[in-house]
């Protein structure tokens, strides 16, 4: 039976807008965390959801290590990685009032390390990075032949976001989080361990974006170009979404997920770019809080 | 046209669901000092900043030397004359004495803080001679109080809304500050906030007492203070 | 001011304009060296606008290199398409890039603290991409070659280019010129103003004055400054894409002002001293530029907020204090003993 093209099309846009939306959403939500409960507006999101896939792709292709495991290596290095950098630069700032510019500052210094390490390292190896897939081949839904690694990662997207969503609706250390959020004195008198929650919930944010890049390279190929489209988007979602809204993160980033996907197709992706940063300044102008505020 | 100096009619602010100030009317005279008193919470920072235009009314109007200053930004009601002070003492911390008084001089249009209008005279007057190369977050409170004073005074005020004027102060400063604010009310309209009752009895005209967002009573500070719903609400438990 | 105080600073204005006309001439002979001067000297005139905006007024902008980028860009379009004097277009896309600077500011300077930074980094990216994605106008990623010098009329000897010595010295006299015109400001009536919003701006505002007017006015003339610069960058160096005028630059613009010293004068032109040079030094690791400048601007915010010459300041400062204390104290007790 001959496809419709533009059925194909169509299907393809579909899930690519499920699956961008999925992962967006999941780490405008990391990004989003952090700077709702510690004030601290990630600037080099896109560099550290870059480095993930990656350190994956030389875990896998440069030393062989079996794809789920590189995977969950990963993750697991970040954590004492994330803790060093709350440890040395980010503690001494829990008191300072006006700590968001400082921190801001401070993350994009660290874009900027991160940005010239990859051009020395695996900007000269590569210009384009393929990680093994955990599944080969192809899945059909219906007649719709679709990649099983990109249904695989959407579905990974989409329970990590379940799981995030859930946590902090009903876990102890997620109700502990939006206590924090919501007011820290407050919580504090409530007996809640302030700092505590703030090095969680540094370490929660930092896993996620991780997390994000780690599924993205599951269902793309990727360039170092990606961890500006996605430094900006990650912002854009969490500023229109309202800083701190987890909901907001979800509902504006699959909604940014499919713009993308639409527009990729009809023009340069650097367009729907354009429109991220054309949403964010409105938002920024219009209604700072953002769309979902708390 | 009224001749009022203040002229606020039911001044309404709500913050969310809460009325912070309910249906306030004010009036004050020129030359008149008027004292306004409260339990904490009440709404009386509220007032001042609502007057003061850092806050928007939602409802009422406010009238200023005959002009309405609702809703004018806050840089332009200053230069219509009015000027206030702040309960947490607020000056250029990282500033010397001299620079804080130079910029408020400059801002209201002298050349100079030494070509400024009383300026010298404010300096003696308020003992800051000898602290003009210091930095200002390096003065006692009572000294920062007197640099912020003379600051708002530079900038040739008609009224001055003094938010806790003695608040922190020890017992001697309150008397020396009590001292210096009698001198002025002989030169300004002041508006005086205050939780130490005597600086309200000795220096204040008139009295206005806000409880909750709601004036309660209006009136000289002996009736006022013998008042049995302000005593109820306010007063028991007060120092004297 | 004591005089002694006057006659010094009188003396530094003009070693300061001495050196810029002294360092190129005796680097002459060594074009890399004369080259590294040279855009040297440009930066010092881009952070000298910097430092009236985030130094002096407190504004964090993330923006400069993207105006500065207009600059050049505008420039070079008049100069190779449309054939203009680049001596009338350098001054035409210098005061258009501020217009532009402030219109696409002005919205985001209504915004206090990290949501002007945001709104700066968010336009800023939109220039960037702009550059790329008008290749009419810029080539996009591939950039403008050649460039061409500026060319000046000489009596007798007509159109000559501008190039070798006579330019950085030029380009020194433009950054002395650049760092004067931010040192008179910053002395007048305006200047205790800005410095008065960059300490409080809500108390500057109750004071009487108008925060908006003057952060706008700031914001014209950072931006004249960082324009101008992107038009002689661009005739200087005979090169200019996208990349030149990016966000990495506005941030290095940035650290040049916070290492060296915000709010000093001197401050950000030892910084551009001590951190231009770097990528030339480097050569092929020169994107080794990019981690040491990113560790700079973190060691700067997280222990050296004041910069390298505001820290030399401070303590000079601290010192003085501490003997005007001693004093102050001292005569308390003189007076106490003579009451006796």
């Amino acid at each position: 039976m001959a496809m419709d093209p533009n059925l194909l099309v169509g299907i393809s846009m579909v899930t690519t807008g499920l699956v961008l939306g999925a992962i967006f959403a999941l780490t405008a939500a990391g990004v989003t965390i952090v700077y709702g409960c510690i004030w601290l507006p990630n600037a080099a999101s896109g560099q550290l959801f870059l480095l993930a896939p990656l350190v994956l792709w030389s875990f896998t292709i440069g030393f062989g290590i079996e794809p789920v495991l590189a995977a969950l290596l990963v993750l697991a290095a970040g954590l004492p990685l994330a803790y060093l950098v709350e440890r040395l630069l980010i503690r001494r700032f829990y008191d300072v009032p006006d700590r968001n510019i400082s921190y801001f500052v401070i993350t994009l210094g660290i874009t900027q390390i991160l940005s010239g390490i990859f051009s020395l390292t695996w900007g000269r190896w590569s210009d384009q990075y393929n990680v093994p897939p955990l599944a080969a081949g192809v899945t059909f839904i219906g007649p719709f032949p679709l990649p099983t690694n990109r249904i695989l990662a959407l579905g990974c997207a989409l329970t990590l976001l379940a799981a995030l969503f859930l946590a902090l609706r009903y876990h102890r250390f997620g109700r502990a989080l939006r206590a924090v959020f919501q007011n820290r004195e407050a919580a504090a008198l409530r007996g809640v361990d302030v700092r505590r929650v703030y090095l969680g919930s540094f370490l929660l944010g930092t896993s996620v974006i991780f997390a994000g890049g780690l599924l993205y390279s599951m269902a793309y190929s990727f360039d170092l170009s990606v961890a500006w489209s996605m430094g900006i988007a990650a912002f854009a979602i969490m500023i229109v979404g309202g800083p701190g809204s987890v909901l907001g993160a979800l509902v504006v980033g699959m909604l940014f997920g499919f713009v993308q996907a639409v527009v990729s197709v009809f023009a340069s992706p650097t367009v729907a770019t354009l429109s991220y940063l054309l949403a964010m300044l409105l938002i920024l102008l219009l209604r700072p809080s953002g769309l979902f505020a708390r | 046209m009224s001749e009022l100096l203040l002229d606020a009619r039911k001044v309404e602010k709500r913050f969310g669901g809460i009325r912070a100030l309910r249906a306030v009317d004010v009036h004050q005279s020129p030359g008149e000092t008027l004292g306004m008193i409260g339990p904490n919470g009440s709404g009386k920072t509220t007032f001042v900043n609502v007057v003061t235009g850092h806050l928007a009314i939602d409802a009422g109007s406010i009238h200023f030397a005959g002009g309405p200053i609702a809703g004018r930004a806050p840089h332009n009601i200053t230069r219509a004359g009015l000027t206030r002070t702040y309960q947490a003492v607020r000056v250029f911390g990282r500033l010397t004495v001299r620079e804080n008084l130079r910029t408020a001089a400059l801002s209201a249009g002298d050349d100079s803080l030494e070509t400024a209008e009383h300026g010298r005279e404010l300096i003696r007057w308020l003992n800051l001679e000898q602290r003009l190369g210091a930095v200002a977050a390096g003065l006692t409170l009572f000294e920062q109080r007197r640099l912020e004073l003379a600051m708002r005074l530079l900038l040739r005020p008609k009224l001055v809304m003094l938010d806790e004027p003695v608040g922190g102060l020890s017992a001697v400063e309150i008397g020396r500050m009590m001292a210096l604010l009698a001198e002025l009310k002989s030169r300004y309209s002041l508006f005086v906030i205050e939780h130490t009752m005597r600086v309200i009895r000795e220096l204040a005209d008139r009295v206005v007492v806000l409880v909750s967002g709601e004036k309660i009573a209006d009136g000289r500070p002996d009736d006022i203070l013998r008042d049995d719903r302000v005593i109820r609400h306010y007063l028991g438990g007060q120092r004297a | 001011m004591t005089s002694a105080d006057s006659r010094r600073s009188r003396m530094l204005w003009l070693g300061g304009a001495a050196l810029a006309v002294a360092v190129p001439l005796a680097v002459a002979g060594n074009r890399f060296a004369a080259f590294i001067v040279g855009i040297v000297f440009v930066h010092i005139l881009w952070t000298a606008g910097m430092n009236l905006l985030y130094g002096y007024t407190g504004l964090v902008s993330m923006m400069t290199a993207g105006i500065a980028g207009i600059g050049a860009y505008v420039t070079t379009n008049l100069v190779m398409s449309h054939g203009w004097s680049f001596w009338l277009a350098m001054p035409v896309s210098a005061v258009g890039a501020a217009a532009v600077g402030v219109i696409l500011g002005l919205p985001a300077l209504r915004l206090r603290g990290f949501y002007f930074v945001l709104s700066s980094l968010v336009i800023q990216s939109a220039v960037t991409l702009v550059f790329v994605y008008f290749p009419q106008f810029t080539n996009g990623d591939t950039g403008i070659t050649q460039i061409p010098h500026p060319r000046l009329w000489l009596p007798g000897e007509g159109a000559v280019e501008l190039k070798g010595a006579a330019f950085e010295i030029l380009l020194g006299l433009l950054a002395f010129a650049g760092v004067g015109i931010v040192h008179l400001i910053v002395r007048s009536r305006m200047g205790a103003f800005i410095m008065a919003i960059r300490e409080d701006d809500l108390l500057a505002e109750e004071l009487g004055i108008d925060v908006t007017r003057y952060k706008v006015l700031v914001f014209f003339i950072g931006s004249l400054l960082m324009g101008v610069g992107g038009a002689f960058y661009a005739s200087y160096v005979g090169f200019i894409s996208p990349r030149s005028f990016d966000v990495l630059v506005s941030l290095n613009i940035w650290l040049m002002v916070a290492f060296g010293g915000r709010g000093t004068i001197l401050g950000p032109i030892i910084g551009c001293i001590i951190l231009v040079p770097i990528p030339f030094v480097l050569q092929d690791l020169y994107m080794l530029k990019d981690i040491f400048y990113g560790l700079l601007i973190i060691v700067v915010t997280v222990a050296m907020p004041a910069g390298v010459y505001g820290t030399f300041l401070q303590r000079r400062r601290a010192r003085e204090q501490a003997a005007v204390a001693a004093l102050e104290t001292s005569r308390r007790a003189a007076e106490r003993i003579a009451a006796q």
